[in-house]
């Protein structure tokens, strides 16, 4: 409970990094209404990169599967740079298996989100995630 | 053999050449022992030339031993085999003569030397011993003794060979001829003659026996080798590799297919091992299964195999114990392999579809499910009442499609072995705690009473698809509650079980009294009878029940109580069907039963961690 909290008070601003514009869409719409969080988005790996450099959020949402730099790929990116490896990353995947569950974990992953979610109680899933570790 | 019986080689010099055996009257004065001796001589010297005839089942062969003993016995000039045909002509078949006088052999003799009414007389048992053939006393017709004497026959001894034919009861004669001078036969040349005439009769009626046995086995074995012609004409057209293995694991039987894919010949398969033929990898991999089936059990497994010539095809290999007649032992086993691996693509191409689908449908799911629950919290604007049930409608089916996705990706992982289960140590108190904290918000939307009554034990599973398991029992369960109804769930160890059965009613199915038989009786009693193997879960409601001729069937995909229930309470018709994968891959079994007085109770069995039960248990999956 306390670590809920914790996250409640902590998190402030939120990267999400999806190719799929209806799902930034409904995210930033979900966590606004649901939460006082300051919602981003990025289109792409890249992108996402630089976003997080340049804003520093407190949370990165991560789509695994995504054209040219995927997520495996961006996390990794993320971990390298000095400026972003400190943020906690979550995967959002629509492939949920448990080994690949596990092999998200085995490389630093914070956390994974399985698709499809709801994006109103995606804040409640983001903060349980963090609060298991 | 013959020899050693016979009389002593010493002896037949002293033999008279007209007398009858040897006696040596100079030493032995006693009459009576003399002919104890005789006698003793007589019967030794039938039981060897009795010998020699039985050396032989061919016909031939016996008939000119015959003559060749009793030329030989009586000093006879000529003895003869003459067989008298249907017809009633004849001719000698067999001749023993001395080689200063003519041989008869395949002479025909004229039909007037030997007339049918004298062929009568010896069908009856005449025996005719003629000491001289010119003696008027001999009575012979003229044409016969001109017959005889352009052979120099001076006397003959003739016995009847009978046949047991009534069609023909003279078989024949064997005769002995003396040539050049008459001579007298006394009764122990005629008893010899006779009682081998007796012998070649049986030899005859055994010949005709073994004739016919030959026709009969040669008759069995053609209508045998048609039999097997049907049988490889038949097993080459089935696209089936089949073949026969004895107890020692050889070849005795394979079809053509069998030869293909071993890239080998019959004649070379045949009397091999099948560790000759697989090789030692493949024949690891079949040595169990073919153990098991030479020790009587049906086996059949589906199987990557290694061809000799280094191809991989998928397979499924069936073995089938050939008992014996009294189904006592087993004396081989008959093996089928049938080629799958198309049927395997098909599969994979298959799962690899609905796993595409399935994931591709995940994403704009999230959208459209986050984009109603948005406009459904109001947070973007009022809607109309009208509005807002449309929207509801849309909702709700949209959650329902999510689950639906799930549980068909779910479905599929577990049934294509995609899935490997992850088991661990875990608490049994835990799981049932984790599946309880998760559907409590339900139950209390429901305004249903959720009672657990944990167990500290620990279990050997995978936590999260055993959460998931009873998750699924407990939700069911929440759905089929009225308002005010109460759902447990419980956990209990099978003596523990065993005892509170009487609180269920209603027939289980057969496989379900077979899952609690063994619950009670079976697996958990494996090992020490005071340590039990597996725990038994239970999730009881007090909903309406299940109807007798669904409690199995609910457990199959898609089969639900009432069709409309999809609808009406949200499920996918797909939940018990994963359930009962789930545990099954555990080692575990799931059945429903009705209650004594109203609703339903769910039950699973889990593997324990125990002494007999280590955590190697192997639930791995491909």
């Amino acid at each position: 409970m306390n670590s809920t909290i914790e996250y409640r008070l902590t998190i402030h601003r939120i990267l999400i990094i999806d190719d799929e514009e209806s799902i930034q869409t409904v995210v930033k719409f979900g966590l606004t209404l649901t939460t006082p969080w300051q919602v981003i988005t990025a289109s792409s790996g890249a992108e996402g990169i630089s976003k997080a450099q340049l804003e520093q959020p407190d949370v990165i949402l991560l789509d695994v599967m995504m054209p040219e730099m995927d997520g495996i790929s961006t996390f990794q990116e993320l971990q390298r740079q000095e400026k972003t490896q400190h943020i906690p990353v979550i995967f959002l995947t629509a492939k949920a298996q448990a080994s690949e569950k596990r092999l998200f974990k085995d490389i630093g992953v914070d956390g994974v989100i399985t698709k499809p979610f709801n994006a109103m109680d995606l804040s409640q899933q983001i903060i349980g995630v963090l609060a298991e570790g | 053999m013959a020899k050693k019986r016979g009389i002593p080689p010493q002896k037949t010099p002293q033999r008279h050449p007209k007398s009858p055996l040897p006696i040596n009257s100079v030493e032995i004065d006693n009459s009576v022992e003399i002919e104890l001796r005789r006698q003793t001589q007589r019967i030794q010297l039938f039981s060897e030339v009795t010998l020699k005839i039985r050396q032989s089942l061919q016909l031939k062969d016996i008939l000119q031993t015959t003559v060749t003993e009793v030329q030989r016995i009586l000093n006879a000039d000529r003895v003869l085999i003459y067989q008298v045909f249907a017809d009633g002509t004849g001719k000698a078949i067999s001749e023993a003569v001395l080689p200063k006088y003519p041989s008869i052999l395949d002479q025909a003799f004229p039909e007037e030397v030997f007339p049918s009414d004298y062929q009568t007389l010896y069908a009856q048992g005449r025996v005719r011993a003629i000491a001289n053939v010119y003696d008027p006393a001999a009575e012979l017709a003229d044409c016969l003794v001109e017959f005889v004497a352009q052979f120099d026959i001076q006397a003959k001894l003739i016995v009847p060979i009978l046949s047991a034919f009534e069609s023909q009861p003279l078989w024949g004669l064997l005769i002995a001829h003396q040539c050049g001078t008459p001579r007298q036969w006394v009764e122990f040349e005629l008893e010899l003659m006779q009682q081998l005439a007796d012998q070649i009769s049986i030899a005859i009626a055994q010949g005709v026996l073994m004739e016919n046995l030959e026709d009969v086995v040669a008759t069995r074995t053609a209508a045998l080798r048609r039999s097997e012609e049907q049988l490889r004409l038949i097993t080459n057209a089935l696209p089936v590799l089949i073949a026969y293995v004895d107890q020692a694991q050889c070849y005795r039987f394979n079809n053509q297919a069998y030869e293909e894919w071993v890239g080998l010949p019959v004649d070379r398969i045949f009397g091999c091992s099948l560790h000759k033929i697989w090789g030692k990898v493949s024949y690891q991999q079949m040595q169990a299964p073919i153990q098991a089936a030479l020790a009587g059990q049906t086996m059949s497994y589906d199987h990557e195999m290694q061809l000799p010539q280094g191809m991989t095809r998928s397979v499924n290999i069936t073995y089938v114990p050939h008992w014996d007649d009294a189904q006592q032992g087993v004396l081989g086993c008959f093996e089928m392999i049938t080629d799958i691996s198309e049927r395997k693509a098909i599969e994979r191409m298959k799962d690899e579809f609905i796993s595409v689908v399935s994931h591709e449908l995940r994403t704009p799911l999230t959208s459209i499910h986050s984009a109603l629950k948005i406009l459904a919290s109001g947070g973007l604007g009022r809607l109309s009442a009208d509005g807002q049930q449309v929207l509801e409608i849309a909702d709700e089916n949209t959650d329902r499609l999510v689950r639906l996705v799930n549980n068909v990706l779910d479905l599929q992982r577990i049934e294509s072995g995609a899935v490997t289960m992850n088991p661990q140590a875990c608490n049994a108190a835990d799981l049932m705690q984790k599946a309880t904290d998760e559907m409590q918000a339900m139950a209390q939307q429901q305004g249903v009473e959720l009672v657990t009554t944990p167990i500290d034990l620990a279990l050997w599973v995978d936590a999260d698809y055993i959460v998931q398991a009873i998750t699924n029992l407990l939700s069911n369960a929440i759905k089929f509650s009225h308002v005010g109804d109460r759902v447990r769930l419980t956990a209990q160890l099978p003596s523990e079980a065993k005892a509170s059965e009487g609180k269920a009613s209603g027939d289980k199915t057969s496989e379900d009294k077979t899952s609690g038989d063994k619950t009670s009786e079976g697996k958990v009693s494996e090992g020490k009878s005071d340590q039990p193997s597996q725990i038994q879960f239970q999730v009881c409601d007090q909903g309406p029940g299940i109807p007798e001729n669904k409690l199995e069937q609910i457990f199959e995909r898609f089969q639900q109580v009432d069709s409309s229930d999809a609808r009406k309470k949200g499920g996918t018709g797909l939940g018990l069907t994963i359930c009962r994968k789930i545990i099954e891959q555990h080692g575990g079994k799931i059945w429903a039963e009705n209650q004594l007085e109203r609703g339903s109770i769910f039950s699973f069995t889990l593997p324990i961690v125990t002494e007999q039960n280590p955590p190697s248990l192997g639930i791995e999956v491909e």
